[in-house]
């Protein structure tokens, strides 16, 4: 048999005979196109949460907005009664706009045929801001055409607010979620590769037979891996800082508890998988499909409301994303630590819930030798 | 060497599922003695010595080391214990001062203890003149060696050997035979497992023959080869066209053809040593050799097993 062809069947015949890699292999196609089609196979590839407030009074146009907008498919809106509370959740980034029909809206439209409502955005994220703009220009021309008068083309004007002082480019947008791919792939790929390459070069065999206990063991893993992490999110920090100029709030004392945290979410993920894969292809295999496939989660800079509903809703189960947010919120929000409370409690929660997992995995691990 | 026992392994049972791999293994190792386990492979040596590493779990028995029960305490086993596996466990891209840090750090060893102990190595291992080298960069002997440093570098009183010299070249192996034994000279306690029985015999003050999982005799090696070796044999080795007109010629005494080498059995065969040559001779057969062996431990293990130590156990 020529030589070429012996190499290829020889490994085609390997991978034929591991389980775990044929599953990953297997695994990875389907995941992205599930997900692709769960995103782009819909009329509407978009879902926002906006916020809606109605100081006019309550009147057949401002109903008809306000319903009309709720069936655009695109938004989810959700009704407030005066802004200081819509515009609390806004900042709680628990919905993206807040639409204002000022009082007189009706009369002033039905009167001299023109007015205007306020749209308060969250510009944090361009795209989806873009969205929600164009959106509802379009459904409030639509609406006015349809249900008013055909005559006039752009009678509702929209007031934008900003909802923070300063003008966010996409340098800004895209530098917090460029700053989640370590905590993601890094930290996963260090801690999956160290108990990896010990069991591949049979130095864990050593480790064993020494009187460290196994969560000394990890731990010492965990400090490596963080050190590596560190390294990518520092070098990404300097370069994305150096090329791209951010007007960021570099706040380290709030940004280290957000990195460390996600970071030891993505070790402890990459030592369950370490510990669960049966040969290093394996668990390379599924460290790679599930980063892969994460990102897509946790609004690095692919933006939630690209989403399904349902799978928006699953997103909130996947700690990284809360660090995403966080960073986020601290570098483009000016956050305070109160703000984060939660989230970093979130994330402190999953670190601890994951890393009880890996431990119990690598001591059944152990124990089946 | 002491009568103090230092190892105690009784009626230790594992299975893998329906095969077994130890089957009721019992012996002690007194302080101080080179102990070997010789068997083929698949006899159950390098489970039981894992097991006793900690690196694997017993169904049944006992195991205590060093005063500690493996079931009780079983990181003070393992802080007493150096083990040394067949395969070099070392770091190729660290420096072999660095493995040997790692290693420490393992044990918790002291600093001081520490530099102690490099110098040890270093001097009786050989290793300080690689000591700042790469591992990658070092020949096969070197690792060796390296190896066996790194494995006692936290000074155990107990040295686990699986296999040691395994791979190597008859001289290295002797001066690996001559490294262990003066670990001994320091008070070191071995356990060696081997299937070599040329091994088991230069350097084991006592050796447990083991098949299938199980311990078949255990003594001193020159006491096996006396009470289950047998006697002297003479093995003739003559051109393999007269191998069977051999074994007529020498139809009257005890003969087996084994490896193309008649090993005929007798009680004197000093004594008839002349007879056998004269008989080959008289019917033209060229004998390529002609000498009296004494028993082997091969010879203990084929007399107590029926087969070869070079046969698979199981």
């Amino acid at each position: 048999m020529n030589s070429i062809i012996g190499i290829a069947v020889k490994d085609i015949k390997q991978f034929f005979r591991e389980r775990g890699t044929i599953f990953w292999t297997i695994a990875f196609p389907v995941l992205i196109l599930l997900l692709f089609t769960a995103i782009f196979g819909r009329t509407i590839p978009f879902n926002a949460n906006v916020g809606i407030v109605n100081e006019d009074i309550q009147t057949p146009v401002t109903e008809g907005i306000i319903s009309g907008l709720n069936n655009t498919g695109f938004l989810n809106v959700k009704n407030f009664a005066d802004r200081t509370e819509a515009l609390r959740e806004l900042n709680a980034t628990n919905i993206r706009a807040v639409i204002i029909i000022p009082q007189n809206f009706t009369q002033n439209l039905t009167t001299i045929g023109h007015a205007n409502i306020t749209l308060v955005l969250d510009n944090t994220n361009l795209d989806v801001a873009r969205l929600i703009r164009d959106g509802v220009k379009t459904y409030l021309a639509y609406y006015y055409k349809t249900y008013v008068n055909p005559s006039y083309t752009e009678p509702i004007g929209i007031n934008e607010e900003p909802v923070f002082g300063q003008e966010i480019g996409y340098s800004e947008s895209i530098v917090p979620g460029m700053l989640t791919y370590p905590l993601l792939f890094s930290s996963m790929v260090a801690s999956t590769g160290a108990i990896v390459y010990e069991r591949e070069k049979g130095t864990l065999k050593k480790i064993r037979a020494s009187p460290i206990r196994p969560i000394n063991m990890l731990i010492g893993k965990t400090l490596a891996a963080l050190f590596q992490t560190a390294i990518s999110i520092l070098i990404m920090a300097v370069l994305a800082a150096v090329l791209l100029g951010p007007k960021l709030n570099w706040n380290i004392p709030l940004l280290i508890p957000i990195f460390f945290l996600g970071s030891m979410n993505g070790i402890a993920l990459g030592l369950i998988i370490s510990c669960i894969g049966r040969s290093p292809q394996e668990a390379s295999n599924a460290a790679t499909t599930i980063a892969i496939v994460l990102q897509f989660f946790v609004g690095m800079y692919f933006p939630l409301e690209y989403l399904p509903t349902y799978l928006q809703q699953f997103s909130q189960f996947i700690p990284m994303t809360y660090a995403a947010q966080s960073l986020r919120n601290v570098m483009i929000r000016n956050a305070t630590l109160a703000d984060l409370a939660w989230p970093l409690a979130t994330l402190t929660l999953s670190a601890i819930a994951l890393y009880a997992v890996g431990i119990l995995l690598y001591k059944r691990w152990v124990e089946k030798e | 060497m002491s009568e103090k026992v230092i190892v105690e392994v009784g009626d230790l049972t594992k299975h893998y599922g329906k095969i077994t791999a130890l089957d009721g293994v019992s012996f002690s190792v007194n302080e101080g003695e080179i102990f070997g386990l010789l068997g083929p492979n698949g006899a159950g040596k390098t489970t039981l010595m894992e097991i006793m590493c900690g690196l694997r779990r017993f169904d049944k028995g006992n195991v205590s080391v060093h005063g500690f029960d493996l079931r009780k305490a079983p990181y003070k086993v393992r802080s007493s214990i150096g083990f040394c596996p067949q395969e070099t466990l070392l770091y190729d891209l660290l420096s072999v001062y660095e493995n040997f840090a790692f290693s420490a750090s393992l044990y918790s060893l002291k600093s001081s203890k520490f530099k102690e102990r490099v110098e040890f190595s270093s001097k009786f291992l050989g290793v300080g003149e690689f000591l700042r080298r790469r591992v990658k960069e070092l020949s096969g002997g070197m690792k060796r060696r390296a190896n066996l440093a790194a494995s006692i570098i936290h000074d155990p009183p107990i040295v686990i050997l699986d296999e040691p010299t395994v791979g190597f070249d008859p001289n290295i192996k002797r001066e690996f035979w001559e490294l262990i034994r003066e670990l001994k000279g320091y008070g070191k306690t071995m356990l060696i497992s081997t299937h070599d029985m040329y091994e088991a015999d230069e350097l084991c003050d006592r050796v447990a023959i083991m098949d299938k999982g199980k311990v078949v005799a255990l003594d001193k090696p020159h006491v096996l080869k006396e009470t289950i070796g047998g006697e002297p044999s003479i093995h003739v080795t003559v051109k393999n066209v007269g191998k069977e007109k051999a074994l007529k010629a020498l139809e009257k005494y005890h003969c087996v053809l084994r490896d193309n080498e008649i090993k005929i059995f007798t009680q004197n065969p000093w004594e008839i040593m002349h007879e056998v040559s004269s008989k080959l001779i008289a019917q033209k057969i060229l004998t390529e050799k002609i000498e009296v062996v004494e028993p082997t431990l091969e010879d203990v293990f084929i007399k107590l097993t029926g087969r070869k130590l070079t046969e698979e156990s199981q």
